[in-house]
């Protein structure tokens, strides 16, 4: 037996040409780019094996259960998922043809499911395919719950912005009725029916929200009640100017903005004294 | 072994069922069915096919154990195989090889040969008097993977499909043949199951032999009623192993003799490493050149002089 011809293999086939080096990691891809010159083909020899070895014609097919399956043509073995589809395809093709010519033997097919015989895999390790099969659909599952939550999340923030934006088109509905009302009221002279169309258009149109707790107490009032009550009681005569001083200057409440200068009291010449002024030139330039 | 069980062949079951009476029972006794004469007559004059092959499996001295693995599972597959001890990988490999299948009674002979602890070698084998044939196996994968979720009876016979390009040059006739008889499992075998739920997969893409197995199901309810036109809601599972075998020579002799074929197209793995190390150990020495030959060029080539150099000078 010429043992060396087996196994010097690598050193005789490839003489000079080889392909050009790909950097390829995965070696299972590289082959020759063109047909080596020295390789042998002996067609007659392989002919002539094959029939040595073949099984008589009259075989039946049922010794064999080979079946032959059309292949697809323009299949590309790097993309994966074609070629294992491919592969399937083959099978599943090949199964039906093998099941109807089973069928027309009357032979059994599958098994039946009272049948029970040792498997090629052994129970634990479908538990364990089992357990991971499982574990994977939780992954997803929980992914999906994941996903819902935030997209909840996102939904309501623009909830609230939405009953944000109507409660403010409320207030000012609210409002605007208020001025029609005043308007209205103003053109029918104060006639004294106004007095319960008042009443009625809080009660429909909600009126100021925020006065719902406190009622006769102006929006902006904080003073925690003491107005109107407490120490005015004396001199009643002053009240307006108090008032008035009060909601100028301020009582209770936020004061800052309200003592700034605005552009009416910028330009409002109520405060000056020209003659005043005039004096105070005159002792300057002396 | 002694044969425990003469088998009645099927072909009382195939028998015209016109005559009515049932056919008698055969007689059991100590040893099994006493049975009618084997080996009837075929209406054709020859004998019954018979077919008694096995398979002798084994693989080469330090195999790593993704491989041995693979070795196993083809093993679990054939129930017609024997498993013998590893042989030493050596030249004379071949001689050892031809001796034990002829000691264990063996008709064909599957060889895992692993090289460099990387590289997987198959060789199938028809003893006493060939051909045999090498393989060269990538993309191994074996059934323990967990991705491979399908399960089978063991012992089940194989649907074997091939792809229709196996029938175009004789170097695939041949191997088709040579599959054809390693993997399918005898009829009457005595491990074999009477039932049919895996079907193997041999496809010839990119001069490859891919090979898949996959489980046939059906929905579970139906399995009853699959007999009648189930073969719509038919589905495949994948069992596993996989790999893909590419060829690399065809030898007339049982591991040896003349080589019939080899492959054109085949650089061995060894090649293509010897190769990647060529170009790593290069760089330094390209760089040295790359840098020397910018410097050449740029020496023959000088620059013209700028004409607007000292435009901002004063």
């Amino acid at each position: 037996m010429d043992d060396e011809e087996l196994d010097d293999d690598e050193a005789g086939i490839i003489s000079g040409e080889e392909s050009e080096p790909e950097s390829e990691s995965e070696p299972e891809d590289v082959r020759l780019a063109e047909p080596s010159k020295t390789s042998i083909y002996n067609s007659e020899g392989l002919l002539e094996k094959l029939e040595d070895i073949s099984w008589p014609d009259n075989v039946d097919w049922i010794q064999k259960l080979s079946v032959v399956v059309d292949q697809q043509a323009g299949i590309d073995v790097n993309d994966d998922l074609s070629r294992e589809l491919e592969f399937y395809n083959q099978a599943l093709n090949g199964t039906r043809e093998a099941f109807e010519k089973l069928q027309s033997m009357g032979l059994p097919f599958l098994r039946p499911p009272d049948y029970y015989a040792e498997m090629v895999k052994t129970d634990s390790h479908m538990l364990k395919v089992k357990g991971r099969l499982l574990s994977e659909k939780k992954k997803i599952e929980e992914a999906e719950e994941r996903r819902k939550a935030r997209d909840n999340k996102k939904m309501s923030k623009e909830i609230q912005a939405q009953k944000l934006k109507e409660k403010v088109k409320n207030k000012k509905e609210s409002i605007e009725s208020v001025k029609k009302w005043r308007k209205q009221r103003q053109q029918s002279g104060f006639a004294k029916g106004g007095e319960e169309e008042m009443g009625l258009n809080f009660e429909d149109g909600k009126g100021f929200e925020r006065n719902k707790g406190r009622r006769g107490v102006a929006a902006n009032d904080r003073s925690g009640g003491a107005r109107g009550r407490g120490g005015m009681k004396g001199k009643v005569g002053n009240q307006k100017g108090r008032e008035f001083k009060n909601s100028r200057f301020g009582f209770g409440g936020r004061k800052g903005m309200k003592k700034q200068n605005t552009t009416d009291t910028t330009d409002s010449l109520k405060g000056f004294n020209g003659a005043e002024n005039q004096r105070n030139k005159k002792k300057i330039d002396v | 072994m002694a044969k425990k069980r003469k088998h009645v062949e099927s072909e009382d079951q195939e028998a015209p069922v016109d005559n009515k009476v049932a056919p008698p029972r055969p007689k059991r006794t100590l040893l099994g069915w006493k049975d009618k004469p084997v080996g009837e007559p075929r209406s054709d004059g020859g004998e019954v096919f018979r077919n008694k092959e096995k398979v002798l499996v084994t693989c080469s001295r330090r195999i790593i154990f993704r491989y041995r693995h693979l070795m196993l599972n083809v093993v679990s597959l054939l129930p017609h195989c024997k498993k013998d001890n590893k042989v030493e990988s050596k030249e004379s490999k071949g001689a050892t090889l031809n001796e034990l299948v002829e000691l264990r009674n063996c008709s064909s002979c599957l060889f895992f040969e692993c090289r460099k602890a990387k590289d997987l070698y198959l060789w199938m084998s028809k003893c006493p008097n060939g051909p045999s044939v090498k393989f060269l196996v990538n993309a191994v994968h074996t059934m323990e993977e967990l991705k491979l979720t399908g399960n089978h009876l063991k012992g089940s016979r194989p649907l074997l499909t091939f792809s229709s390009n196996f029938d175009g040059k004789p170097h695939w006739k041949l191997l088709k043949e040579i599959i054809s008889q390693i993997f399918g499992i005898p009829k009457d075998h005595r491990k074999a199951k009477p039932y049919y739920d895996h079907v193997f997969v041999f496809s010839i893409l990119d001069d490859h032999i891919w090979f898949r197995n996959y489980q046939i199901s059906v929905p579970h309810n139906e399995s009853e009623k699959f007999d009648r036109g189930g073969l719509e809601k038919m589905t495949l599972v994948e069992v596993g192993p996989r790999f893909c075998l590419n060829p690399i020579k065809i030898f007339a002799g049982s591991f040896g003799g003349p080589t019939l074929y080899d492959n054109p197209f085949y650089v061995s793995p060894n090649q293509i490493r010897a190769l990647e190390k060529k170009n790593k150990a290069g760089k330094y020495a390209k760089k040295v050149k790359a840098k020397t030959r910018r410097k050449m060029h740029e020496m023959s080539n000088p620059l013209e002089p700028d004409e607007f150099a000292d435009l901002w000078k004063d």
